[in-house]
């Protein structure tokens, strides 16, 4: 052996002694695995579509990673852990189903599609002599002289027969969708779509969630340009009652009134803003809204103002 | 387009055929079922509830086993969900129309903030509903809650009877709340 | 008024995609001239350009009497973001289906030799576009009107809304998917072509690799698309509409490769490989657009579920029934040596098909049994580390033998393997002992060490013959193969993330990254809130500002996060608002280190490029007129 080869085998050894070793320190989990993200990690979330409990934003993960750390800080096992999840969740919450019953079907589809392609493989590649493969072909070729029947040159009436049943079939397409549509029909769109005047909407309404009832009465504006509607006005008239522009809203829901004199909301926003603007004849609207809408949410609050 | 008259196929090629007939067979079946496990119906077999017990929101306290002979609605929610704001005022409704009757509102607050949930309750108008706040949201995942909102029906017995995923709406509640109430 | 000039189009599109599967039929089965199957074709792709010519016209009028207008146009969006919307919900993105797919018909039409293979390859074709036209104008038409006549829309999903990649992505994907039903269409058409027949494979092979291309080009898109926007730092979740897209390409990957150096031993092979790969195409679609496979976003039973299914089935039946079938006789092919090339495309055959197996098995499980159980089975991305990763390192692998088999039966070609396993042992073993990357990325990091290798030995050792253009291509593809799987296997391994809460001014630390929370911004735009961390970024001994932003759009109730990526040459800092607390004072954040990204995506680029340039040398190929009889032609090749 040349001392060149056996340098090179040297170096060959060596390659593999190292790459092994690094195999294997590989292999075994390093020490700074969190043990609540390895059992998160195992959890699909509920939530959301193919994302772990570990990985996922939602909040129900949040809540699912907090849980497992509760549990793991009790001294339950993985194992118990995710016992607990699928008692409450499912099998569906395991990230890996198990491997049984139809879940079986995961693991031998591609073990036979294995087998399958590499029987397939291993036929293509074996060296067969020519009378076997003529055997092979013989039957098929056999049915197949030209002539009988062959699907390559079909001539005359076959070939005319043939183009009738092929358009009766291309045809028979176009009508089994159509039946088919017909039957299912379109269901309706889940929720009607949303426009810019119901985003302004919700947006007017978080803004009084927030007590910004100024910014909220100029989104409750801007909406009614686009869509003059009395419930609108109404809002508009309560946000700027609740801005302390009593005047404004008095304005605003003597319009309201104008058209719909009998509107209980719109006599109770006047009433209210009449409290500041013109203290006398606040009693009287808010009686009369009383008397018109004796079950309304705020009658118990207003009667309580008027007895005052 | 098959042409010519039929020929008899390769075993194989049959084998093939009626394995792809089959499959389809089942993809079909898969597609009736539809995409939902149970779809917002209710639960046909009653599980004992988890136990659900703690303060609530305005300082007092609540506990499922002590409500046994009450029917009760369990909600959960949170304020950052949109559609939870529009289901609450029905709750309040039916609170209004079914206590009389036995029936108890109880909302499982799912990670939020104190301030939040009153400025919720305050605007939707259901101030008296009794919250249990959840911050970490351990309460909501030991009932197997997969997302806000989510609405479960205990009986008089401890037991689910019924839950819904999403927004509950007035039909769900008189065919899975109004059979359990007491006769008015 | 729009609406009844799209559903005119519509009827029209039917009418003449029916009238181009029988007249193309009449000039396979009786010798018909093909004038008039040439101007249906073409009466066909005119409708189907011409719908969604309309439907643009609407989105862009913002005419809400049309239903798809109503249901995802808005007057808010911007110009860009409403052109695209054309595909961003199923009704429209059949009509752009369609159009595609016409697209694909006129061009094949185009072409007249052999006569009759392309006859009957055009009827298949126009078949399958009655289909779709059947169901854009029966089943889903988009011009439907809506009354009452709303005055704006939601708009599109805003997911939708805020990356390019989305604006180039759908095409891609459906230049991809539809590409393929040229191969599939002349492997049906070949055995019926008789005689004719025989040149399939050399005719379906710019087009197969033009679709490969896009399909290439699409996923990849996809895959950043995820990664930029969905905010998670992830660009691949096994995902079945991710799942879809792959399960093809697997397919039309294996089928490259049989086409190209098998010759006719290869026959059935190349047969069922082009058959299922459009199959799989259409079942994808099935899967994808049916509402089977659901999610918790799917919300709409689609009708389009149990004619999509029928389709497929009928696409099944067809192939079952006529590829393949004629039994080329093998006899002139002597067996090749074990050691070849020959061999190296059937392993990849069997591992490619496996893979695709296993990703099909595992996307369709939930709606297999749950007819059988009644429970919905869930298969997660580690069933997919556990069975498609292993064998998709194996490809790669087997991609650095390939080319020290050039010659066929060379016992030189296992020596000039010694330098690239050497050089994958020492990657590993490098790697391995300067970190715990774990034992799938640390094998991909082994293979992609070897296949790189092996390709620049390729590379460097092929100046002295003129270098053609096909090689290139092959080692352009292969590099890139390696470089995904270095940048797959680097970001999974070596990523590191960390969620917090922190308050103004506090700090989140992860690997030698910090971000501080500066502030934090909220404002009102266009009916959405929308909400932006200021954070400085420290790392690599730089400074900057990014800011993450939250949008809350109410229109239709979602709060979508915008990420932020800090791209770095070799790693990117991904940076998602999580949540804001209702005072503004602090913020929920995710803070990701995710390294060699980069390396991912210029991967991705190389193998489009070298499917760009092979479908360019096929071009080239064929103008040099008709090939000489194909069979010596594959010797040739199999000897190069």
């Amino acid at each position: 052996m040349s001392p060149r080869r056996s340098l090179r085998l040297l170096v060959v050894a060596a390659l593999l002694a190292a790459a092994a070793v690094g195999l294997l320190r590989s292999s075994s989990s390093g020490p700074d695995t969190d043990p609540v993200r390895t059992v998160a990690g195992g959890l699909r979330c509920p939530a959301c579509q193919g994302e772990s409990v570990a990985d996922s934003a939602s909040p129900i993960a949040a809540a699912m990673r907090q849980s497992v750390a509760e549990q793991l800080a009790q001294g339950r096992s993985p194992a118990e852990i995710r016992r607990w999840f699928v008692e409450r969740y499912g099998t569906d919450v395991l990230a890996d189903p198990p491997a049984r019953g139809v879940s079986l079907l995961l693991w031998a589809v591609p073990a036979l599609a294995l087998l399958a392609a590499g029987a397939a493989a291993l036929r293509t590649l074996r060296p067969r002599r020519p009378e076997e493969a003529a055997g092979r072909a013989g039957p098929v070729a056999r049915r197949r002289t030209p002539g009988s029947a062959a699907p390559p040159t079909p001539r005359g009436p076959t070939a005319r027969r043939l183009w009738w049943v092929s358009s009766a079939g291309v045809t028979l397409l176009v009508v089994a969708v159509a039946v088919a549509a017909g039957q299912t029909g379109r269901p309706a769109p889940a929720a009607p779509p949303a426009d810019p005047v119901a985003v302004t909407l919700q947006l007017a309404r978080d803004l009084e969630g927030q007590q910004r009832y100024d910014a909220a009465a100029a989104l409750y504006r801007e909406a009614l340009r686009d869509r003059p509607d009395d419930g609108i006005q109404l809002r508009l008239a309560f946000a700027l009652l609740r801005a302390d522009d009593a005047a404004g809203a008095e304005r605003a829901v003597r319009e309201v009134l104008a058209r719909s004199p009998e509107s209980p909301d719109g006599l109770l926003v006047l009433g209210l803003a009449q409290r500041r603007t013109r203290p006398a004849e606040a009693p009287s609207t808010l009686r009369r809204f009383l008397t018109l809408a004796p079950h309304h949410p705020a009658a118990a609050e207003i009667r309580r103002l008027l007895d005052s | 387009m098959t042409a010519g008259p039929a020929r008899r196929l390769p075993a194989g090629r049959l084998t093939a055929l009626l394995l792809v007939v089959t499959v389809g067979g089942l993809l079909a079946a898969g597609l009736r079922a539809g995409p939902e496990p149970s779809p917002a119906a209710g639960d046909p077999t009653p599980v004992p509830a988890p136990a659900l017990a703690g303060a609530t929101l305005d300082g007092g306290r609540f506990d499922l086993a002590g409500a046994r002979g009450q029917v009760v609605l369990v909600n959960v929610f949170a304020s950052w969900c949109g559609p939870c704001r529009d289901e609450l005022p029905l709750l309040a409704e039916a609170a209004r129309r079914w206590s009389p009757r036995g029936l108890r509102i109880v909302g499982l607050n799912l990670r939020d903030g104190p301030e939040a949930v009153r400025a919720l309750l305050a605007e939707t108008g259901v101030a008296d509903l009794t919250v249990l706040p959840d911050p970490d949201g351990i309460r909501a995942v030991a009932w197997g809650v997969r997302g806000v909102p989510e609405t479960f029906v205990v009986d008089r017995d401890g037991r689910i009877v019924a839950r819904r995923q999403g927004v509950v709406d007035r039909a769900w509640l008189d065919r899975w709340v109004a059979p359990r109430l007491a006769a008015p | 008024m729009l609406g009844d000039l799209g559903t005119a189009t519509l009827a029209a599109g039917l009418l003449g995609a029916t009238l181009a599967a029988l007249l193309w039929l009449r000039v396979a089965l009786l010798a018909a001239p093909a004038r008039p199957a040439r101007a249906a074709t073409t009466l066909t792709v005119l409708a189907a350009a011409a719908a969604c010519a309309v439907l643009e016209t609407a989105l862009l009028r913002h005419d809400f009497s049309v239903r798809y207008v109503a249901e995802n146009g808005g007057r808010h969006v911007s110009v860009p973001d409403t052109v695209t919307s054309l595909w961003s919900a199923l009704d429209g993105s059949l009509l752009l289906w369609s159009l595609v797919l016409c697209g694909y018909a006129a061009l094949l039409a185009r072409r007249r030799h052999p006569p009759r293979l392309h006859a009957y390859a055009m009827a298949v074709v126009s078949v399958v576009a009655t289909f779709f036209f059947a169901l854009s104008a029966l089943a889903a038409n988009p011009f439907r009107d809506v009354h009452p006549v709303p005055i704006d829309g939601p708009g599109p999903n805003p997911l939708l809304q805020q990356h390019p990649a989305m604006a180039v992505h759908p095409p891609l994907l459906y230049a991809g998917y539809l590409g393929l039903v040229v191969p599939f269409a002349l492997a049906l058409a070949a055995p019926l072509a008789g005689d004719q027949g025989r040149g399939w494979l050399r005719l379906a092979r710019p087009w197969t690799l033009a679709a490969w291309t896009a399909l290439t080009a699409g996923i990849g898109l996809g895959a950043w698309w995820s990664y930029a926007v969905l905010g998670w730092g992830g660009y691949w979740v096994w995902d079945p509409v991710e799942n879809a897209s792959l399960l093809p390409w697997l397919t039309a990957t294996a089928f490259l490769h049989t086409a190209r150096v098998g010759g006719t031993r290869h026959a059935r092979w190349n047969a069922v490989l082009a058959c299922a790969s459009f199959v799989l195409v259409l079942l994808g679609t099935f899967l994808t657009r049916s509402g089977a496979i659901a999610s918790v976003h799917a919300f709409t039973e689609s009708p389009l579920g149990p004619l999509l299914l029928g389709l497929v089935l009928l696409a099944v039946l067809a192939a079952t029934l006529l590829a393949g079938r004629r039994d080329v006789a093998p006899a002139e092919t002597p067996a090749p040596p074990l050691l070849s090339r020959a061999t190296a495309v059937l392993v990849n055959g069997v591992l490619l098909v496996t893979i695709a197996a296993t990703v099909l098995i595992g996307t369709v499980a939930p709606l297999l049994t749950e007819p059988l159980t009644g429970e919905r089975v869930s298969v997660g991305p580690g069933y997919y580390h556990r069975t498609a990763v292993p064998l998709a390192v194996a490809v790669l692998l087997l991609a650095g033998v390939a080319p020290a088999l050039r010659r066929a039966g060379d016992r030189a070609g296992v020596r000039r393997l010694l330098v690239p396993a050497a050089a994958a042992l020492a990657t590993v073993a490098a790697v391995g002992l300067s970190s715990r990357p774990g034992l799938p990325a640390l094998t991909a990091f082994g293979a992609a060490a070897f296949t790189l290798t092996g390709l620049a030995a390729e590379l460097g050792s092929a100046p002295r013959r003129r270098l053609r253009a096909v090689r290139l291509a092959a080692v352009l593809a292969h590099a890139g193969l390696a470089l995904v799987a270095v940048g797959v296997a680097g970001s999974s391994a070596y990523g590191q993330v960390t969620e917090r809460t922190v308050r103004v001014g506090e700090t989140l630390r992860v690997a030698d990254v910090s971000a501080r929370l500066v502030s934090v911004d909220r404002s009102t735009t266009g009916g959405r809130m929308v909400v932006r961390a200021r954070l400085a970024v420290t790392g690599d001994g730089t400074s900057r500002t990014v800011t993450p932003g939250l949008w809350y759009d109410p229109a239709r109730d979602t709060a979508v996060t915008v990420p932020r990526i800090d791209t770095g040459p070799w790693r990117d800092t991904y940076l998602t608002l999580l949540a804001v607390a209702a005072d503004g004072g602090s913020a929920t954040v995710r803070l990701a280190v995710n390294p060699l990204v980069g390396v991912l995506w210029c991967g991705g680029a190389l193998m489009a490029a070298g499917g760009l340039l092979a479908f360019g040398g096929s071009l080239r190929r064929r103008r040099r007129g008709p090939a000489p009889p194909a069979r010596p032609a594959t010797r040739v090749e199999v000897a190069a």
